[in-house]
């Protein structure tokens, strides 16, 4: 069954679109990782999937029915992002309470453990937490409230490693003993990649790739070597990046299918391949220039 | 994994539950008024005096008026409070849509009128007591008949629910356009400057003396449930598209 499907969709704000023309379909279970960069269009896909913003056009479907102001949809998704809102007169242990009322498969035993566990106070209120704590908070709502779909947005800002790690894993635990469809967007690739299935990448509101995380991994290969001979081994192929290292050195990335004939030139002419990370093949992919931030300050 | 159920009718319940639980402050701040009302009131609602030649009578007037005002103005605040953006996404932090947010909120509504309603009356009592111990010489209490102790506990009630569904239609049409929130005490304002009855604001007039004149009290319980009723089909109506943003 397709959790999440989504076909033209284009979300409009004033002038801008946050979305445009997004269409991508989610299956049951599956952890998916969606990575873009800031301003990309993820919090409002995210917003529009759990039924808080209105699609501009196009169709979004949640669980088969359309997410916006839908009882059903808001009944079985939890989005937990790093602004949320908790009721300010109820304590933390009163609004666990008031999310087991809410959420039919809440796990109450999980949650009080985890409260105990990352030290928490009964009588505090939320909004005197810090915000590491906040988003602890949050993550342990987000968990326990055991929803078909459930969203992180940015789930570790403000954490420390330390927190992020047992979130991670806390995360992957809950996971395996109640499989849900989950989508995670963070700016930290390297740090989720283990835990990912897929990977949906977004880019000024569109879909860029989609894809398991394993293929990603391998999408692109960095050669590196004299500029030269870099340029002549890259004419013909699509450059994702490319930088100059050094004096008449350039590392140039380019997309994975080469065939024997270019490795064995790239041998002859001295290039060195290696393998770029799959959270450097989305910085590179998502960048909005071909240069980087170098480029800025060279005056010429 | 299998999908929660759940009935609008089952989360309207357990939204207003947590709403009972959650906004604790506005009845704290209900207590707050009505006893500054209280206080307020010992100076009288209205006086009257007569002498002749060898006697001279004051007498003081007392009563609930100015709680009952207080606390239709906490009732207006606290519609309209509801509606902002806030109070809005704790609703949808937990489950919830516009609907359900809405009927619970006017379930809400409905209790604090009533409570309102209940204890501003009740203050009453709490100022003959005061009265009795500090209050002057030759101190008279009324005593209602029962008939009327009904009638004034359902008006004041009906008043507070009137209120309230003015002030939620209000921060719900400020929700939709920040313009509302100039406009609408603009328009009541100049209406007031400019004099009700001329230059086109009989409407004003027309609309007080439909509600707050009329002599029958089954009329006037009619003509207020339409009412309220009216302004909360409204505010439903106009929220029911939007959407929940920061």
């Amino acid at each position: 069954m397709n959790v999440i499907e989504c076909r033209g969709l284009t979300k409009v704000y004033g002038k801008t679109k946050a979305l445009n023309h997004l269409s991508f379909t989610i299956e049951e279970n599956k952890i998916t990782g969606l990575i873009g960069r800031n301003g990309s269009g993820k919090t409002t896909l995210l917003k529009t999937i759990a039924g808080y913003l209105r699609e501009t056009s196009g169709e979004i479907k949640v669980f088969s029915e359309k997410s916006f102001n839908n009882l059903m949809v808001s009944a079985n998704v939890i989005y937990i992002n790093d602004q949320m809102n908790f009721p300010t007169a109820l304590t933390l242990r009163e609004v666990l309470n008031v999310s087991a009322m809410f959420y039919e498969k809440w796990d109450h035993e999980l949650a009080n453990r985890l409260f105990d566990y990352f030290s928490f106070q009964s009588t505090h209120y939320y909004n005197d937490l810090s915000k590491g704590m906040k988003s602890t908070f949050n993550m342990i709502v987000g968990l326990c409230a055991r929803c078909a779909l459930t969203m992180f947005d940015e789930p570790t800002t403000g954490m420390d490693a330390a927190v992020r790690k047992d979130f991670y894993r806390a995360l992957l635990k809950d996971y395996i003993a109640y499989p849900r469809t989950i989508l995670l967007s963070s700016h930290h690739l390297e740090e989720i990649e283990d835990l990912l299935e897929d990977i949906l990448l977004i880019k000024e509101g569109r879909e860029h790739l989609h894809m398991p995380i394993g293929e990603l991994k391998e999408w692109a290969i960095g050669i590196q070597g004299l500029s030269e001979n870099v340029e002549e081994w890259t004419r013909n192929k699509e450059v994702i990046y490319s930088k100059d290292i050094g004096v008449n050195r350039t590392y140039a990335v380019v997309k994975n299918n080469l065939s024997e004939a270019d490795h064995q030139k790239a041998k002859a002419a001295d290039l060195a391949l290696t393998q770029v990370t799959s959270s450097d093949v989305c910085v590179y992919l998502t960048s909005k220039t071909k240069g980087g931030i170098d480029d800025v300050f060279i005056k010429d | 994994m299998s999908l929660s159920k759940t009935s609008l009718l089952d989360n309207v319940k357990k939204q207003f539950t947590f709403k009972l639980k959650a906004y604790k402050q506005v009845f704290i701040s209900l207590i707050f008024i009505q006893l500054l009302a209280v206080f307020f009131s010992f100076n009288g609602v209205g006086m009257m005096g007569s002498s002749s030649e060898s006697i001279e009578i004051d007498i003081q007037f007392y009563s609930a008026d100015m709680v009952i005002i207080f606390t239709i103005i906490w009732a207006f605040i606290t519609a309209i409070l509801i509606t902002t953006t806030a109070y809005k996404k704790d609703d949808f932090t937990f489950v919830t849509n516009q609907l359900s947010s809405n009927l619970s909120n006017m379930l809400f509504l409905l209790t604090g009128s009533i409570v309102g309603g209940i204890t501003a009356m009740l203050s009453t009592s709490l100022m003959k007591i005061i009265m009795n111990i500090f209050g002057g010489l030759g101190y008279i209490s009324a005593s209602p008949s029962l008939s009327e102790i009904v009638i004034g506990y359902s008006s004041t009630i009906l008043y507070i629910l009137l209120f309230s569904g003015l002030g939620y239609l209000f921060g719900t049409l400020v929700q939709i356009s920040k313009a509302f929130a100039v406009l609408i005490p603009g328009v009541f304002i100049g209406a007031g400057i400019l004099g009700a009855g001329s230059l086109g604001f009989e409407w004003v007039k027309g609309m007080y003396q439909f509600i707050f004149t009329e002599p029958s009290v089954l009329v006037f319980v009619l003509k207020v449930l339409v009412i309220v009723a009216m302004l909360f089909t409204s505010s439903i109506a106009l929220s029911n598209r939007m959407e929940v943003r920061e």
